[in-house]
């Protein structure tokens, strides 16, 4: 990562090209190593300060090579491009999302609300209702009393009439019967003044001798 | 020199093994400058997703929201309301700014996580999250500057810079440092943080096929969601900063 960092600064790679395949015998990691061991042949020696030399000289230079165009911080046109690409994104996402999406949400909201403070006061609709309804029944009931009140007073006044009527007939039936008896008890009496005439002559005439 | 020669032969080998290729490029040419074509690519493919998502999902809204325009109703709400804790009552205007950031930035970084980009072979340098390259994530800092000085002038005019000596005078060189530092950070935060993700999972499943980097993949994920948050957020807490009135 710091190579590749370092290599994008365009100054450091100028190190000449080294011919990439170069045919080397494949040495072991033991000429490598030797660095560490105590007892170093002046050979080897050499080689490993060659190495060191020629690593602190040239940074790597076939990698550097490699990343040749390696440049993490590359500002060019697409910066730019980018941002126009943004901003079209913004505004088209504007007039086919954010908006018509936004409206749409808030005027639904708006209805809900609406709807919602409605329904409070459908529950003052439902008291008054209620009211009328208890009215409703309170005048059925007063009809029907009075209805009842009505009928009572209908009957009553008709059972009174029949008694009325009941009564005037027995009495006058009654009235009858006493004259037809005071008729009776009178024929009676009279056809006994006249018996009693002739048995008081009969009695006199048995009594007194015939003069 | 053979010695040499040969561990950089290793070297590039273990290099060549892992295929990370950091800083390549696929150029192309347009009137003499150069331009980065992959990260158009990418960035052209989220646009793509994001504009042809948004147009089906809302073409035709319910009352009752089902499936698609449900999930981006959500979405709105999300920026709606990061928008409104940052900026304050008068956010409306900011909320497509802010919300492009957001989703730009979050589908580019899940697109580099989740699209398989590395199929398309390309002759120089590979497609990634288009997050990848500093240069989008500098434009969109420097976007972001842009919005809140400009939030900050519409809303209070040119005595929007009586802030830079707000508390004391003495502290008009760190306020003029922070303009410059705010996007810095911005930007670098993103491309760094995109860049390092990609870079782990590659060298990861270079090392280890199989099982080892799926963690980190959704690691890679977590975060980049979180990077889409933090930028959107940021940008908009600057936009509210430089709308506020002091006193």
């Amino acid at each position: 990562m710091a190579n590749m960092i370092m290599a994008s600064s365009k100054t450091l790679i100028t190190s000449p090209p080294t011919p990439k395949s170069t045919p080397t015998p494949i040495p072991s990691l033991t000429t490598l190593t030797p660095k560490f061991s105590f007892s170093i042949p002046p050979k080897t020696l050499t080689i490993a300060t060659t190495i060191a030399t020629t690593l602190a000289a040239t940074p790597l230079p076939s990698l550097a090579e490699e990343f040749e165009k390696a440049q993490l911080f590359d500002f060019d046109l697409t910066l730019p491009i980018i941002a126009a690409e943004f901003l079209f994104l913004m505004f088209t996402l504007d007039k086919l999302y954010y908006s018509p999406l936004g409206n749409f949400m808030d005027k639904r909201d708006a209805e809900i609300k609406e709807k919602l403070s409605s329904v409070k006061d459908t529950s003052t609709e439902v008291k008054q209702l209620e009211e009328q309804a208890a009215a409703v029944m309170r005048a059925a009931r007063a009809e029907i009393s009075a209805a009842l009140n009505k009928m009572k007073k209908e009957t009553a006044a008709e059972v009174d009439a029949k008694l009325a009527e009941g009564r005037k007939k027995v009495e006058a039936e009654l009235q009858e019967a006493l004259g037809n008896l005071e008729k009776q008890k009178e024929e009676t009496i009279k056809s006994l003044d006249s018996q009693i005439a002739a048995l008081s002559q009969e009695i006199v005439n048995k009594v007194l001798p015939v003069q | 020199m053979n010695v040499l020669s040969c561990s950089i032969n290793t070297l590039n080998g273990l290099y060549d093994l892992s295929g990370v290729e950091v800083g390549q490029h696929f150029y192309w040419k347009i009137g003499g400058f150069q331009v980065h074509g992959q990260v158009l690519i990418t960035s052209w493919v989220v646009i793509a997703i994001l504009l042809g998502s948004a147009a089906l999902a809302v073409r035709n809204p319910q009352t009752i929201p089902t499936g698609g325009q449900n999930f981006f109703e959500y979405v709105l709400e999300f920026i709606r309301d990061v928008s409104k804790t940052q900026i304050g009552e008068e956010y409306g205007p900011w909320v497509p700014f802010i919300g492009t950031m957001f989703l730009f930035i979050f589908v580019s970084n899940w697109s580099g996580a989740l699209l398989p980009w590395k199929i398309i072979q390309l002759p120089h340098g590979e497609l990634a999250a288009p997050t990848n390259d500093i240069n989008t994530t500098v434009a969109l800092a420097l976007l972001t500057s842009v919005a809140y000085f400009y939030a900050g002038l519409t809303k209070k005019g040119l005595s929007y810079f009586g802030k830079y000596i707000q508390p004391t005078p003495i502290l008009l060189p760190i306020n003029i440092l922070e303009d410059f530092t705010k996007p810095l950070s911005l930007s670098f935060r993103l491309f760094g943080n995109i860049l390092a993700d990609e870079l782990v999972v590659v060298v990861l499943v270079s090392l280890v096929p199989s099982v080892v980097p799926i963690p980190v993949m959704f690691l890679g994920l977590f975060t980049s969601g979180i990077q889409a948050l933090i930028f959107a957020t940021l940008a908009a807490a600057y936009i509210g900063e430089s709308m506020e009135g002091h006193h």
